[in-house]
């Protein structure tokens, strides 16, 4: 009785460790699969630093590793000049494509549809797809193709995708707030599932021409669970002309 | 704006610049693009090729179609009509070109209502000189080609996946599911449609639904209304070398009756030459050398090039 009771005990206390790695989806290679529909419900595209509501932002605590973001002073001033124009100025108001890791936090769902070579990640807002190549190729001997998304190569780290992204323009920004970057940005994310319907995400950003050293932002990604979800292509920047394309009609 | 063009779309001006050089010597279209003749047919029927581990059949990679691009729906090599540059007369006869992507009827021909082959003349009419905006194509303003224009356009890439497959043209993307789920509601129009596909022995049948119908199928301008639907059927050959794309047209708002158009199709690999149009990739950087391409990121900010830079809409200034 005592022997199987131990058993028992023993069989309790592994048990839920023993579920946690089981229980999240993976390839058949191993690998953890993060194939879904995601989005953040954070604040972070509003402001990524902490921030009290304001006419066009609900307040947010903040997704930055020590709150602040540290800025080089030529470009504090710079973000401050994009703050005061942010309803003219940002780039998504173009309908540009967000950028890396923008279109991570942005709050429009991004599909991710794994394969054991690459994760492809479809966002609904825009045009753009990211690939994030996991087949051992290196980031491309030419470096000034200044992609929107950034040229993204990962590994993994146990059960953690790390994806070094390098190869950006100077055309998106970070966030509404007008926080932004140059075209030396780098970034380094690391995806890792908490459960199987949540992914907590971080990027860390260096640029030497903007930033004083790098800095570490944070969200958590929920999977869309509600039934028959899909996403919808907005295009967005087709908005300006859909008006001249009314369909032909018999008059 | 410089800044603004990354190498995606300094590949499309590339190319569009190729086209034009070439044309001085070659029929319009230019040679870049591949121009074969014949339609070679493939039978549907039972898949013997690769399976991916979910059953489908494994068709992933980069295609294009093999005939022409979209200047002209039943004359694909036959330029666009009335082409103010000389260059761009084509100097074959008809019989000698390829066929019209108009399958059926046997005639090649749109079945247009009388009053809808009037609007498509009228959009031809005015192609090379476009006093309203509604005459500028819409894949000008780099919207997305749409269904089924995509697939005369640049090439593509296929992915696979459960459930799923993946096509990434040059102008957009489609996510076709693979789970019998229903089409979304149909007050919700899209450039891109919504696809809901199966796969019969080699075929992947496609219904479409949801479609804006703002994307022409070609520069002379035929066209469908949102009422479309649309059934593709993508015909695999044995050796996953080529397919032919079946799509099956009815709408009784425009035609007089169901129709059907065929692409022809045929896949790239390694043992390609990289083009920037047919096979737009670039070599991926690996850590042995051995040869291996890639897709891009794709960016359209502007695909007037040849039309004077007219199309530029108001959010891109």
């Amino acid at each position: 009785m005592m022997k199987r009771l131990l058993s028992v005990l023993v069989i309790v206390a592994l048990t839920p460790v023993a579920n946690a790695a089981e229980k999240i989806p993976r390839l058949s290679n191993g690998k953890p699969d993060f194939s879904g529909i995601w989005q953040t419900t954070s604040a972070a595209d509003y402001d990524l630093e902490p921030h009290s509501a304001r006419i066009d932002a609900p307040p947010g605590p903040g997704v930055v590793e020590g709150n602040v973001i540290p800025y080089l002073p030529e470009a504090l001033q710079q973000k401050q000049q994009n703050f005061a124009a942010r309803d003219t100025d940002d780039p998504r108001l173009k309908c540009w494509t967000l950028g890396t890791p923008r279109g991570i936090y942005y709050p429009e769902p991004f599909q991710i549809l794994q394969r054991a070579t690459d994760v492809t990640v479809v966002f609904q807002f825009g045009q753009s797809v990211r690939t994030i190549f996991t087949n051992g190729t290196l980031h491309p001997k030419v470096t000034d193709n200044e992609f929107y998304l950034g040229d993204s190569r990962g590994h993994w780290e146990g059960d953690t995708l790390v994806v070094d992204v390098t190869d950006f323009n100077e055309d998106t920004w970070l966030d509404r707030a007008g926080n932004f970057h140059s075209a030396k940005l780098h970034v380094v994310e690391r995806w890792k599932f908490l459960d199987a319907h949540t992914i907590e995400y971080h990027a860390t950003l260096e640029d030497p021409e903007v930033f004083a050293r790098p800095w570490t932002l944070s969200v958590i990604l929920h999977r869309h669970r509600e039934k028959n979800f899909q996403l919808i292509e907005n295009y967005c920047f087709t908005r300006d002309f859909d008006k001249y394309y009314p369909v032909p009609a018999k008059e | 704006m410089s800044k603004r063009i990354h190498s995606g779309w300094a590949l499309l001006i590339a190319g569009l610049a190729i086209c034009t050089v070439s044309q001085a010597q070659q029929a319009p279209g230019g040679s870049t693009i591949q121009r074969e003749t014949k339609i070679i047919p493939i039978e549907p029927g039972r898949w013997t090729g690769k399976r991916l581990e979910d059953g489908q059949p494994d068709v992933q990679g980069h295609w294009s179609n093999t005939i022409a691009n979209h200047n002209n729906w039943t004359d694909p090599q036959g330029g666009v009509p009335g082409d103010p540059n000389p260059r761009a007369i084509p100097k074959t006869q008809r019989s000698e070109r390829a066929p019209s992507r108009v399958s059926d009827p046997a005639d090649g021909e749109v079945p247009f209502q009388p009053w809808a082959r009037e609007k498509q003349q009228e959009f031809l009419k005015y192609f090379h000189d476009p006093i309203k905006p509604e005459y500028i194509e819409p894949l000008a303003r780099c919207a997305p080609a749409g269904v089924p224009k995509s697939f005369t356009w640049h090439g593509f890439e296929i992915r696979q996946y459960p459930g799923y497959v993946l096509i990434l043209f040059n102008s957009g993307w489609r996510i076709v599911h693979l789970d019998g789920r229903p089409h979304l509601p149909g007050n919700i129009k899209l450039w891109n449609a919504d696809s809901r596909g199966r796969w019969e022995g080699n075929t992947l049948i496609v219904d479409v639904t949801n479609n804006n119908a703002k994307a022409r199928l070609a520069r002379t301008g035929e066209f469908f209304s949102d009422n479309v639907h649309i059934e593709e059927r993508y015909v695999f050959d044995d050796g996953g070398q080529r397919f032919n794309y079946v799509a099956t047209i009815t709408d009784p708002t425009v035609f007089t009756r169901p129709w059907t158009a065929t692409i022809p199709l045929r896949r790239y690999t390694e043992k390609d030459q990289i083009d920037g149009w047919n096979y737009e990739v670039a070599e991926a950087n690996t850590p042995d050398g051995s040869l291996k391409h890639e897709r891009y990121e794709r960016m359209c900010i502007e695909n007037n090039g040849p039309f004077g830079q007219v199309a530029i809409a108001p959010s891109r200034k």
